[in-house]
């Protein structure tokens, strides 16, 4: 929450403007807000490698060396895509949709960590800057289409969390870069994820 | 215990102040023990921080102590520090004490003891340490989590060039740890299981952003994790450079500064240092926001003296300058304003300015400099408020640039920026005569002359030159001057006068007058005599020219020049030489090479008239010809040839020429005579002629070979060398008999043409003579007269109307063939035929016959060969030799054959024939009167056998050693004709 009030009119504006009236939800078919959010989807897809790509070149070694990849590192804050695909494909529409609702809310609230975290280290890279920035807006993009979805599946929409926590303000700079580059890789991960399901989901409902 | 404690606190008070009054040595035995050790830790610092008590101290009593130390780490056995803190302790006070840690605390447990001893005046000698204190164990729990490998210090600042210790602390001793500085691997010193610490000496700055050190843990080739730090090191902070402080309105304090480099660090770990300005005589301070500059305001104005420290700082130290000054020692005034100019003329001007004032009575020194035709005059003037200096000696019609600065006159500390301004003098009438020159030339009844003039430099024109003024005065004849008025820019005019003596006078003119006059004198005497050509040559720098001087008294001489090929008008020049100069260096940068000049060398008499006194030609520099003459092959025969090259000027060459070379190419490996081998630049060999007379354009190549090939090839050249390489020219000489063969079959033709024409035109004379018309008998005067008698059967001669002389029949033995039909057979073959003749003699021995006879050969009794039927007359086969004889009549012939063919028996009338010799065939040549003059023995025949080659369809029996030919000739089939 302390994050969003950092930009709380950006992510608001696109929240509001994305997610359709809750009072007339339930009557509207899924199939537009699912292609909307399937659109959209695809286009973050286009950019997370080149997001991931331009995080590290700018965070010296090791981050910068060719082939960098350290699956190992994680964070207990955000949720990783990487589960089973059993496990994944028992999990119904609502269940799905309402983790990565959860998912890519911590992933916004990760990268407007990840935003400021830079903007102190480099604030001299206006291109790095501009991409976390458009990936963040993006991300709130998607959580509107899927709020969206939710609701005119008539699902319960998952409530708001704080999802950093304030052990993500005493990082080291080192846990910084690490903790950037975690999330700059898991809003791939997850970005791939979302486009797999909604493909699933617009097939399902566009019938 | 704790009335033991009292009981002993009791007995040691007791003691000091027994020891007040009397006893020492009691003291001594003090055992002051530090308690209460506590240890405290900056993780930032690396620093363990000690506080302490010392009981049993006097109340209100001061002790001088020295504390002992020890620092122990990971274990208190292993002691890494030892060290004494010496202090002065009150009852009841609570120590401190800190003490850095090279190596992060987190990276090992610490341990920390402190013993004590007194070491006051008031006790003396012997003292005694007291114990030990209890080991203080000091842990920086950091590391703690899930996390396998630890590395610290986290996000350390240091200072470029110091030595940094750095650690990890790895959970599992089964991994295997690197560490890596920078993507470089570094190496460590194990200090336990767990902990391995790496120095880092003079560590480097590397960026703003921090150096980036990690270490990997992993099992095998599987990662198991990574941790790493950012090290922040910061460049050292420099001393701020060239600090200085001026006024230039005694209200402000303008400070400056060089800040050097800047020690900001990204992640606001250090921000830009700081700089404050601390002013020790009034005790101000000021932060400054700018890094290089920052203003102090003047708020008292009696302070005369100030003394500033600029203090620059960042997070890990200051640095400080400091300057001490009087503040009128330290104005820097604002540039000056309105300057003007005022009365200028053409070489003098007023300059005026004015300076913003400071103080009263304030003495300004101000500075002008006063720009112009490419010169700089400085000029220094003390003023007050209001300036002013006279500029004199300037140049007419010049623009200028003059500016001025200002400093305090009393305390010289900087000169204001510069003011300036531009002004142009006034013009001034040209100060010198334009330098005159002609050509003259003289022409029937007058002279042209025409005049060149230089222009005026600028110095000496004084202005705008606008036009020349030419007066021509005539010296013999009182008459009126002339003026001529040629504007400028013209450097020349044209003047036709005639034979009389002139003196022209040249001034040039601009706004404001005229220049003084420049004279010539054009004498009525014609000056153009000959004067012998001398060529000179000449330098790269120029041409070197001497004379004999002028017999009389002369003003001067003056060389003119100009290209030799061009125009005279175009690139005329001229120089003047003083009267006792008889050399000269003519040198300029239009000189070209391969250019030739002509010089002409005056000298001016008293009279200002000229005498052309030398000529001179010569080349700058000479270049090789850049062409060969085009050669013609003349007079080629067998054994010489001519080269000529008559149309090659050599004149208008890049150098004097001064021969050609001839090279010839011949099979024969010697040369000849004259010629010298030469090798040439692609390596051939040839042979050359050299001819040493440039007039000399022609050559004469003999003693050739005949129907030999030669090449050759001919370049001039000069002192540079020769011209340009090109292809030679080939040439064949002639065979030496086809020229004789013309001479002999040229005339023989004529004569053959001249007696055809002859011929012909005595035609007619020659065919008399030769052969007449042979009279026609139907023509004949004779006819008429029978005709006359009236007989209608006129018959001249009928074949059967002659009297065969005799018949010669010619029987073939059996068997006998023709070997051949169309080739030609050999008289001893014929001769082996043996042809059975039968002579018939004539009957009528006074027979007037024709001499000459011709044998009419009638071989219509060969049957088979009447079938091809080609020819008007039956052929026979000439392989049947035909009888020859003469018969009194036919009737008796045929009675003859038929006997004959019957003696003959069996022999096949094929190949038996009849040869018919008539006699009535008449001559062909010769008188008809003449015909019967010998008719028995014909002394010739002119035969006229009308034979008939036998076709191939006549199956004829081939020859066999016994036949017989009896054939006289035999045709080819092609030879036969009817």
């Amino acid at each position: 929450m302390m994050l969003l009030t950092h930009h709380p009119s950006s992510g608001l504006c696109l929240l509001t403007l994305l997610s359709p009236p809750l009072s007339s939800a339930a009557s509207i078919s899924p199939a537009e807000p699912i292609s909307q959010a399937y659109s959209l989807a695809l286009y973050m897809q286009k950019n997370t490698s080149a997001l991931l790509r331009t995080y590290l070149q700018y965070q010296g070694s090791p981050f910068s060396d060719p082939g960098f990849s350290a699956p190992e590192l994680q964070l207990s804050s955000l949720p990783p895509a990487t589960a089973f695909f059993k496990t994944w494909h028992a999990l119904d529409d609502g269940e799905w949709l309402s983790l990565a609702q959860r998912a890519f809310l911590a992933l916004t609230q990760h990268l407007q960590l990840v935003e400021d975290d830079q903007s102190d280290l480099n604030p001299g890279s206006p291109i790095l800057l501009a991409q976390l920035r458009a990936a963040r807006l993006r991300a709130q993009g998607l959580l509107g289409n899927m709020a969206a979805i939710m609701t005119a599946l008539g699902l319960p929409i998952p409530p708001e969390e704080d999802t950093l926590g304030l052990a993500a303000f005493g990082a080291s700079a080192f846990e910084r870069k690490c903790r950037g580059y975690v999330v700059t890789r898991e809003y791939g991960h997850w970005t791939d994820r979302a486009v797999r399901d909604l493909a699933l989901l617009k097939a399902k409902y566009s019938a | 215990m704790a009335l033991f404690a009292i009981f002993q606190t009791t007995f040691f008070l007791t003691l000091l102040s027994l020891r007040t009054y009397q006893s020492e040595v009691l003291a001594e035995r003090l055992p002051l023990t530090p308690v209460s050790l506590k240890v405290s830790t900056n993780s930032t610092r690396q620093s363990l921080h000690l506080q302490w008590t010392v009981h049993n101290l006097p109340y209100h009593q001061e002790l001088k102590m020295v504390f002992q130390i020890q620092i122990s780490r990971i274990e208190t056995s292993n002691v890494i520090w030892v060290g004494n803190y010496s202090t002065t302790v009150k009852w009841n006070q609570v120590l401190h004490w800190s003490w850095e840690s090279e190596l992060p605390l987190e990276c090992a447990t610490h341990f920390v003891r402190i013993k004590s001893v007194v070491d006051d005046a008031k006790f003396p000698e012997p003292n005694f340490w007291s114990n030990w204190s209890s080991w203080e164990e000091v842990s920086v729990q950091d590391s703690t989590g899930q996390d396998i490998l630890f590395v610290f210090p986290k996000d350390k600042l240091v200072e470029e060039g110091t030595n940094v210790t750095i650690c990890y602390v790895s959970r599992n001793i089964q991994n295997n740890v690197s560490c890596y500085l920078e993507g470089k691997q570094i190496h460590g010193e194990q200090l336990d299981p767990h902990v391995t610490a790496f120095n880092l000496n003079s560590v480097p700055f590397i960026r703003n952003k921090g150096t980036n050190i990690y270490c990997e843990a992993s099992q095998g080739n599987v990662s198991e994790g990574m941790k790493g730090i950012v090290l922040f090191v910061s460049k050292v902070l420099e001393e701020p450079k060239d600090f200085s402080c001026e006024t230039e309105d005694f209200k402000t304090l303008h400070c400056t500064w060089d800040p050097g480099t800047d020690t900001a660090l990204g992640w606001s770990k250090q921000p830009s240092q700081s700089y404050t300005l601390f002013e020790s005589f009034s005790g101000e301070k000021k932060l400054c926001t700018h890094k290089n500059w920052c203003n102090w305001q003047i708020t008292q104005d009696s302070q005369e003296t100030y003394n500033f420290t600029l203090t620059a700082e960042n997070y890990l130290r200051k640095r400080s300058v400091n300057i001490l000054f009087n503040l009128t020692h330290r104005v820097y005034l604002m540039n000056p304003f309105s300057v003007n100019f005022e009365n200028v003329n053409a070489t003098n001007a007023i300059m005026t300015w004015k300076v913003h004032s400071m103080r009263n009575n304030f003495t300004y020194l101000c500075q002008i400099e006063l720009h112009g035709e490419g010169k700089m005059m400085q000029y220094n003037v003390s003023i007050k408020v209001n300036g002013e200096y006279f500029l004199s000696e300037l140049e007419p019609a010049t623009e200028y640039m003059a500016r001025v600065r200002c400093a305090d006159a009393s305390h010289f500390w900087k000169w204001s920026e510069w003011s300036g301004q531009n002004f142009t003098t006034l013009e001034a009438a040209p100060s010198e005569a334009p330098d005159v020159w002609r050509i003259v030339n003289l022409e029937p009844g007058n002279h042209t002359v025409t005049l060149f003039w230089k222009p005026l430099s600028k110095l000496h024109a004084n202005g705008k030159i606008l036009f020349y003024n030419v007066v021509v005065e005539n010296l013999d004849k009182p008459s009126r001057s002339e003026l001529h008025s040629i504007p400028a820019p013209a450097n020349s005019t044209k003047l036709i006068l005639d034979r009389c003596s002139y003196q022209i006078c040249v001034t040039a003119n601009n706004s404001v007058g005229a220049s003084p006059a420049s004279v010539i004198v054009i004498s009525a005497d014609p000056e153009n005599k000959e004067v012998e050509e001398e060529r000179i040559a000449g330098t790269e720098g120029g041409f070197s020219l001497s004379w004999k001087p002028q017999p009389g008294d002369v003003i001067g001489y003056v060389v003119d020049w100009c290209d030799h090929t061009q125009d005279v008008l175009g690139d005329f020049q001229w120089k003047n030489v003083g009267p006792n100069t008889t050399s000269t260096v003519i040198s300029t940068d239009a000189f070209r090479p391969g250019v030739r000049y002509d010089f002409r060398i005056y000298g001016l008499s008293t009279k200002r008239i000229a005498c052309l006194l030398e000529k001179k030609t010569g080349y700058s520099q000479e270049l090789a010809p850049s062409d060969n003459p085009h050669v013609l092959v003349d007079t080629l025969t067998s054994h010489s040839f001519t080269l000529s090259w008559k149309d090659y000027s050599t004149e208008s060459q890049p150098g004097f020429i001064q021969g050609y070379h001839v090279y010839l190419k011949s099979k024969a490996r010697q040369c000849h005579p004259r010629f010298e081998k030469a090798v040439l630049s692609d390596g051939s060999e040839c042979c050359k002629y050299k001819i040493d007379n440039p007039e000399e354009k022609a050559l004469i190549v003999d003693n050739l070979k005949p129907e030999s090939f030669y090449e050759f090839f001919i370049t001039p050249f000069t002192s540079a060398g020769e011209g340009p390489s090109a292809t030679f020219t080939k040439v064949t000489t002639p065979d030496e008999h086809s020229s004789m063969l013309i001479h002999i079959l040229l005339p023989m033709v004529f004569c053959v043409l001249l007696i055809m024409v002859m011929c012909y035109l005595k035609s007619q004379w020659i065919k008399e003579t030769c052969y007449p018309d042979i009279p026609d008998p139907y023509k004949s005067s004779i006819l008429s007269l029978i005709k006359f008698k009236e007989n209608p059967h006129l018959i001249i001669m009928n074949v059967s109307d002659c009297i065969p002389d005799a018949i010669e029949v010619v029987s073939k033995p059996e068997g006998t063939k023709i070997q051949f039909l169309g080739t030609r057979k050999s008289l001893t073959e014929t001769e082996l035929t043996k042809p059975n003749y039968l002579y018939l003699l004539p009957t009528e021995k006074n027979h007037s016959g024709p001499g000459p006879c011709i044998c009419f050969e009638n071989l219509t009794y060969n049957q088979a060969a009447s079938d091809s039927g080609s020819c008007g007359h039956v052929p026979v086969s000439p392989k049947a030799p035909s009888m020859l004889g003469l018969m009194t009549s036919p009737e008796n012939v045929l009675k003859a054959l038929k006997n004959y063919i019957n003696s003959l028996g069996e022999i096949p009338a094929g190949e038996t024939s009849l040869n018919y010799v008539s006699q009535l065939a008449s001559p062909m040549f010769g008188d008809k009167d003449s015909l019967p003059t010998n008719p028995v023995e014909p002394p010739h025949c002119s035969e006229y056998k009308m034979q008939m080659a036998v076709s191939l369809r006549l199956a004829l029996p081939p020859p066999t050693e016994n036949s017989s030919l009896s054939s006289i000739t035999l045709l080819d089939p092609g030879e036969h004709y009817c």
